[in-house]
């Protein structure tokens, strides 16, 4: 396996009697990448986590992390990981400063490392007051600082800014940011937001069904995505077929608002205004668009996320 | 690394609300042998407030030193056994009540040590519960002036005690794992109250040394005739129990899915 592999799965799968909740899933994530692991509820996004972190035995296939392979007994690699697994769970009766604590005296932190990551996720306010009391927001980065409490070269988290406000959502989308660009770290987040997916991640990962259906870069989304020329017309069906009489412009689509999404030809822009103005149809509008993540990630899946 | 996982296991239980239930709890049982012991000793004027006269009566303890011994023996029996198992079932099942077994599952820390050291902060927390059990009991003795004393018979009922004790702690090994396997309380909980019933059973037939749930009460005196020390047989199932309880609930840990 290549140095520079940090999390590789082949062949992992995991069954609970009928229900295959991975099927057999191969990935690659390489030092200081992250990896967005995107798919709707119910795809097998947590059942791969906790299978990247040995919380569940695979029924086939193996998983390896920073050169380990993850099976019973072998623990001393996740001195090097952070990870965060579906809901933020803390103890409720323990301040902040004392779950962090606790979580430095078994992954081998120096007493230094709290009171960083404390400031690090903004809990300085928040400090001594009991997990239990803490809102939902801050509840989760309480959890996060767990996971970046002993430096981890990779971390691993699940749907990592549930219950964070815009505000914190961005400056999480930064941090992981920062810390991949700047330390190396290595993330694999899942989510089944797109937009965070989108703007964070250097690679995408879609499962479905258990299945990875889609491993592609941010260029690769780029390639694959599809671009169409939108018309805004005053009469979007005879626009239509305007352009495959006179054009041969075929498969143009049209919205019950009223917009027309050109596919193939539309690079020939110029002359469609040119034929729709001069058939005496208004023209109100004329762009170039991308499909996005989402509009990728539904004709993939066949649905909303 | 050991060390650290058992400092951080009193921490959690040094900051739970068990330990001030649990504490109440055995607080509670030498106050209730010394008003038994009273009522014991002033039927009449105990009858002339309204207390339990009568049924103190039948029970045909007597208000001395021995007698007082006795009775706090077979509180530990059963109150001792209940309260270590409720401790136990606390200390196991919050991890997987409050969701945060899945915290320590991934840790550069071999998942045997979080049940070991478990086990061990329940042992410290009820022996220290067992020494407070035994200096409030003095205590209220000695408040009620109770006759017959003598050194030989005190060290004798604090040897009783804490056996009954220990035995009693052996005995949470199994209700750690239930409730790893039940990932709750109720699990052991609804463990622990079907085994002490089925102990009493068993407890009152010939089997009673050879069942481990049968031998605290019998030790104690509490199901039928006091069996006043305990048979090697009866310390082999016990010691048996002990270990697979614990071999279970690391396997448990171990190896079985967390999925959280």
């Amino acid at each position: 396996m290549p140095a520079d592999i940090v999390i590789s799965a082949r062949g992992l799968a995991k069954h609970y009697g009928p229900v295959r909740a991975v099927d057999g899933i191969d990935l690659d994530v390489h030092r200081g990448e992250v990896y967005g692991f995107l798919g709707r509820n119910g795809s097998g996004k947590t059942t791969t986590i906790r299978l990247l972190l040995g919380l569940i035995r695979p029924t086939d296939g193996e998983v390896t992390v920073l050169g380990a392979r993850i099976k019973p007994g072998v623990q001393s690699v996740f001195a090097r990981v952070g990870y965060l697994v579906e809901t933020a769970t803390s103890y409720p009766n323990l301040t902040v400063r004392e779950n962090l604590d606790i979580q430095r005296r078994l992954t081998g932190a120096p007493p230094r490392a709290i009171d960083e990551t404390i400031i690090l996720l903004r809990l300085d306010r928040y400090a001594d007051r009991r997990a239990g009391q803490l809102s939902l927001g801050n509840k989760q980065r309480l959890a996060l600082a767990r996971a970046l409490l002993n430096q981890p070269e990779a971390l691993i988290l699940d749907e990592p800014v549930n219950g964070l406000d815009p505000a914190g959502i961005v400056e999480i989308r930064k941090l992981l940011r920062r810390l991949a660009d700047e330390r190396g770290v290595t993330v694999f987040l899942s989510s089944h937001i797109l937009s965070e997916i989108a703007q964070l991640a250097d690679r995408i990962g879609i499962i479905h069904e258990g299945l990875i259906v889609e491993d592609l870069s941010r260029e690769d989304l780029h390639e694959r995505s599809r671009r169409c020329l939108i018309v805004g017309v005053s009469d979007a069906r005879r626009a239509a077929a305007l352009l495959d009489r006179q054009l041969g412009i075929t498969g143009a689509e049209h919205t019950p608002e009223g917009v027309l999404h050109v596919f193939e030809g539309r690079e020939r822009a110029a002359e469609i205004a040119r034929l729709l103005v001069t058939s005496g149809l208004d023209v109100t509008q004329l762009c170039l668009a991308e499909e996005d993540l989402e509009d990728y990630f539904m004709r993939l899946t066949g649905g909303a996320a | 690394m050991f060390r650290q996982v058992l400092l951080t296991e009193l921490l959690k239980l040094r900051r739970s609300q068990i330990t001030w239930i649990s504490w109440l709890a055995i607080s509670i049982m030498p106050l209730v042998c010394g008003l038994f012991m009273w009522i014991v000793r002033e039927p009449e004027r105990a009858a002339q407030l309204g207390l339990l006269g009568q049924k103190a009566q039948f029970t045909g303890a007597t208000a001395d030193w021995p007698g007082y011994f006795a009775m706090l023996l077979q509180t530990v029996g059963i109150g001792g056994m209940i309260l270590v198992s409720v401790i136990a079932a606390y200390v196991y099942g919050r991890e997987y009540a409050d969701g945060t077994a899945k915290n320590l599952f991934a840790l550069p820390v071999q998942r045997h040590w979080f049940a070991v050291a478990k086990l061990i902060v329940v042992l410290i927390w009820f022996g220290s519960l067992i020494v407070s059990l035994l200096v409030e009991g003095f205590i209220v003795g000695a408040l009620l002036k109770l006759p017959g004393f003598s050194v030989a018979l005190a060290a004798n009922a604090i040897g009783d005690i804490l056996l009954s004790a220990l035995v009693a702690w052996l005995l949470v090994s199994v209700v750690a794992w239930i409730a790893a396997l039940g990932r709750g309380y109720l699990a052991p909980l609804g463990f622990t109250i079907f085994m002490l019933v089925l102990g009493m059973v068993v407890g009152a037939t010939g089997w009673g040394k050879w069942f481990p749930w049968s031998i605290v009460p019998l030790f104690a005196g509490v199901a039928g005739p006091r069996v006043e020390t305990l048979a090697p047989g009866s310390l082999a199932v016990l010691a048996l129990a002990f270990v697979a309880g614990v071999i279970a609930v690391i396997c448990q840990m171990r190896y079985a899915d967390n999925t959280q």
